[in-house]
């Protein structure tokens, strides 16, 4: 009976402590699986039915003034194969099921996308003998929808889609060099692409979703888990049209010149801002590797200095008459040679004898001696002043990338010869858009306003930032400037090129220049920079327009650079609708 | 003790068949009581929780194939939105790309028509004719498009198109396909320049 209590009571004693155990052991994996590891499986659990996937958020456009896209986004398509899933499969077609063997499917894609069978056959072994277990090869990169969805329905098990969302340029190579453009990766590179790159770039989000076993998005369960951001609009205040046909003549008459490159700029006056900027040549962005020069992908506007030769002139005179140092009649002699006492040496580009010439017959002459005669009554501190305020030396407001500030020596480094060729345009350099912007402060009576390129980032709700200052600042007075135009209009009627140049109905003022090009190693080379720059109509300054031709090897005058001037000239006043000139100009003597 | 209810009920038809003949009819019941009657269960009770039950199961049933049918619905929906989508941007990306200058002016060039950079103005206020007037020769005239733009490759000129194609087969063909029929319906050449009415 003893031994029968103690045998019972050790069974019990044995139950509740393996029953304890065993609790002990679910308490222990319950734990481990609900809190130790519960993030470890959820993840994992999730990640069997829930799918990541990237939201694409767009880069912005790139418009011209009247919102037409120059630069804007679109999806493109990359299609990869799994080179060692490259097998026969079996199609369904209205005839039966039919066997595709990878040769026919190869043949099928390369017929789609440009390429032959035997290079898709290529990838597919080449990526092979790499890697025997190759997963993952580029067919084809960036194809678009009309490819994709060819392929698509070629339903072969192994062709893979990815999406690429990639940069369309619509109108080309025009403005093609402004707008500039982005690698395959999408980084920007170039232009306004480059410049504006903070108000252009989107950041892309992630969602994830569920599926059931079928693939099917489960209801409800999308999340995003991160917001993609679309890139805001910039706004430039360039008119694509205006700069298609600008591009158009620079193109024609420099390939007839056989100049080595130029550039067209064509600004208001009123309001400094940009309506052409035209370059030769032109990359278009499209096709970026199809220029195959690297200086030709950008704007030499922007980024090729020159000295300016003649145009510089009218600064020199509206300088001089702005200290009141002289009028538009104020007479002189222009000899062939000047020697001024600080022992420079001043030629005229052809000889002749001495010509009693006012300081309006000295432009229309285009007289390097008399320009010097007038210079020299300034002092070298008050004309470098001048060129300061004129906006020479500094890259302008336009903040384009790589812009180049030209090269303007402080006034007590100039040696002798400097001092007087900076008189007229050589011995310092500009920019095509500082020249247009001297014109510019001449046609605006006097007021130099900031040059003006994008009108600023416009976001989805409609806002605009990042607007650039538009006020102005008087460098000259309205009567010095007044008298320049006057002047220059002189240049105009009576110069040498008053056929070549002519526009019926209009009042211009106009300049050209022709100035030895530097051949980057302290001397001059054989080729010349021919230029004109102007403004119409004169009696009410609208725009401006600057041609610069380099080397025109068929033609080396301005006489090259006359034709796109009279051309753009007319096609801005018709298209602006600018009204035709009423009264005569001013005559004003160019001799005594 | 039911047996012996039942025998005491049971009817004596031999031994008195005529002492009491209402007896006959007379039916006798045990009544339960209150308490026992509502103490049994009631069949309606049972039936209708089994109905309430069957209702919900078969409402829960009918609501899940509604929402996993509203999933492939969504899911079919969704897949057509994108495919529409890419239609939309697709045609944009044409239209977008033949209004581009190069392509207007060529095609504009095409069916012969020749730019002026001449402008003159008519002031209606006094009749004064503005600007001094020329005849248009075409400033570019017949020069081919310096300006290159490789989105424009392969794109006819609408005088290339064959008459009536504006059934093209692709999406790119149809957009460039309705400029076709603006070709049709353009005026052919005139030799002695546009006919002016002989006004008196």
């Amino acid at each position: 009976m003893a031994t029968n209590t103690r045998s019972s009571r050790r069974r019990i004693a044995g139950t509740i402590v393996l029953l304890f155990a065993i609790i002990a052991l679910f308490v222990v994996k319950l734990v481990d699986i609900q809190i130790v590891r519960a993030d470890t499986l959820n993840a994992e659990s999730l990640g069997n039915r829930s799918v990541e996937q990237p939201v694409y958020g767009s880069r912005g456009d790139i418009l011209d003034a009247n919102g037409v896209v120059l630069a804007g986004t679109v999806m493109r398509y990359n299609i990869t194969l799994s080179p060692r899933n490259a097998a026969e499969f079996t199609r369904t077609t209205d005839a039966g099921k039919v066997t595709v063997t990878v040769a026919q499917a190869a043949a099928e894609i390369g017929a789609l996308t440009g390429k032959t069978g035997d290079s898709i056959l290529a990838i597919i072994s080449g990526a092979l003998a790499k890697d025997k277990g190759s997963d993952y090869a580029f067919v084809a990169k960036a194809v678009d929808v009309n490819v994709f969805r060819a392929v698509d329905k070629l339903e072969i098990p192994w062709i893979y889609f990815e999406k690429n969302p990639s940069r369309v340029y619509p109108d080309g190579a025009v403005a093609g060099n402004l707008v500039g453009f982005v690698s395959s990766g999408g980084e920007a590179q170039a232009g306004l692409e480059l410049g504006q790159d903070s108000c252009l770039a989107s950041t892309n989000g992630t969602e994830t979703y569920e599926k059931g076993a079928d693939g099917v998005r489960l209801p409800q369960s999308t999340v995003t888990t991160r917001q993609a951001q679309n890139g805001g609009d910039v706004v430039t205040t360039i008119d694509s049209d205006l700069n298609w046909y600008v591009q158009q003549v620079l193109a024609k008459q420099a390939t007839a010149t056989g100049a080595a490159w130029g550039t067209v700029v064509v600004q208001e006056v009123k309001t400094g801002k940009l309506v052409a900027v035209a370059d030769y040549p032109s990359v278009d962005p499209n096709n970026v590797n199809g220029t195959a020069n690297h200086d030709d992908r950008g704007s030499r506007a922007f980024t090729a200095s020159f000295e300016p030769g003649s145009t510089f002139k009218a600064l020199t005179a509206a300088s001089v008459l702005d200290a009141g140092l002289a009028t538009p009649g104020s007479k002189i002699v222009a000899p062939y040679r000047y020697l001024p006492p600080n022992g420079a040496n001043v030629n005229d580009s052809s000889g002749h004898a001495d010509l009693n010439l006012t300081l309006t017959g000295v432009l229309i002459e285009s007289s390097n001696t008399g320009m010097s005669k007038f210079g020299e009554l300034l002092s070298d501190q008050q004309r470098y002043d001048y060129m300061t305020r004129f906006g020479l030396g500094k890259a302008t407001e336009a903040q384009f990338p790589a812009e180049d500030s030209g090269i303007l020596h402080a006034f007590g480094n100039w040696d002798s010869q400097t001092k007087y060729a900076t008189m007229f345009g050589q011995g310092l350099t500009t920019t095509a858009l500082q020249i247009s912007s001297i014109y510019q402060t001449i046609g605006n009576n006097g007021v130099r306003l900031p040059v003006q390129l994008v009108e600023g980032c416009r976001h989805a709700d409609g806002t605009m930032t990042e607007v650039p200052a538009t006020a102005g600042s008087q460098v000259v007075s309205a009567s010095a400037a007044r008298d320049t135009a006057d002047m220059l209009e002189m240049v105009y009627q009576k110069g040498w090129l008053a056929a070549k140049w002519n526009i019926p109905g209009y009042r211009v003022a106009a300049k050209t220049g022709t100035a030895q090009m530097p051949d980057g190693k302290g001397s001059y080379t054989h080729g010349y920079l021919v230029s004109v720059s102007g403004f119409a109509p004169a009696d009410d300054p609208e725009y401006v327009v600057s041609v610069s031709l380099a080397d025109p090897v068929k033609l080396n005058s301005s006489a090259a650079s006359a034709p796109i001037f009279q051309e753009v000239m007319s096609q801005v006043l018709k298209k602006y609708r600018a009204v035709p000139s009423g009264a005569a100009a001013p005559a004003l003597p160019g001799t005594w | 003790m039911s047996d012996n209810l039942a025998r005491i009920l049971r009817p004596n038809w031999d031994s008195t068949p005529d002492t009491s003949p209402s007896q006959d009819t007379r039916h006798i019941e045990i009544v339960s009581t209150r308490s026992q009657r509502r103490a049994r269960p009631r069949i309606v009770y049972a039936l209708s929780a089994v109905a309430g039950m069957t209702t919900i199961v078969v409402v829960q049933l009918l609501l899940s194939v509604g929402i996993s049918q509203g999933a492939y619905e969504v899911s079919r929906l969704q897949a057509s939105q994108v495919e529409l989508g890419r239609t939309a941007e697709s045609v944009t990306e044409d239209l977008v790309r033949i209004s581009s200058p190069q392509s207007l002016a060529a095609n504009a060039e095409a069916l012969g028509m020749v730019s002026t950079s001449n402008p003159v103005y008519l002031r209606l206020s006094d009749g004064a004719v503005l600007g001094a007037p020329a005849s248009a020769t075409g400033s570019q005239g017949g020069s081919a498009s310096l300006v290159p733009n490789a989105l424009l490759a392969g794109v006819p000129l609408v005088t290339q198109l064959p008459q009536g194609a504006g059934q093209g087969a692709s999406v790119g063909g149809a957009a460039v396909g309705a400029a076709a029929k603006v070709a049709d319906v353009a005026p052919k050449a005139l030799p002695n320049g546009i006919p002016t009415p002989a006004t008196r």
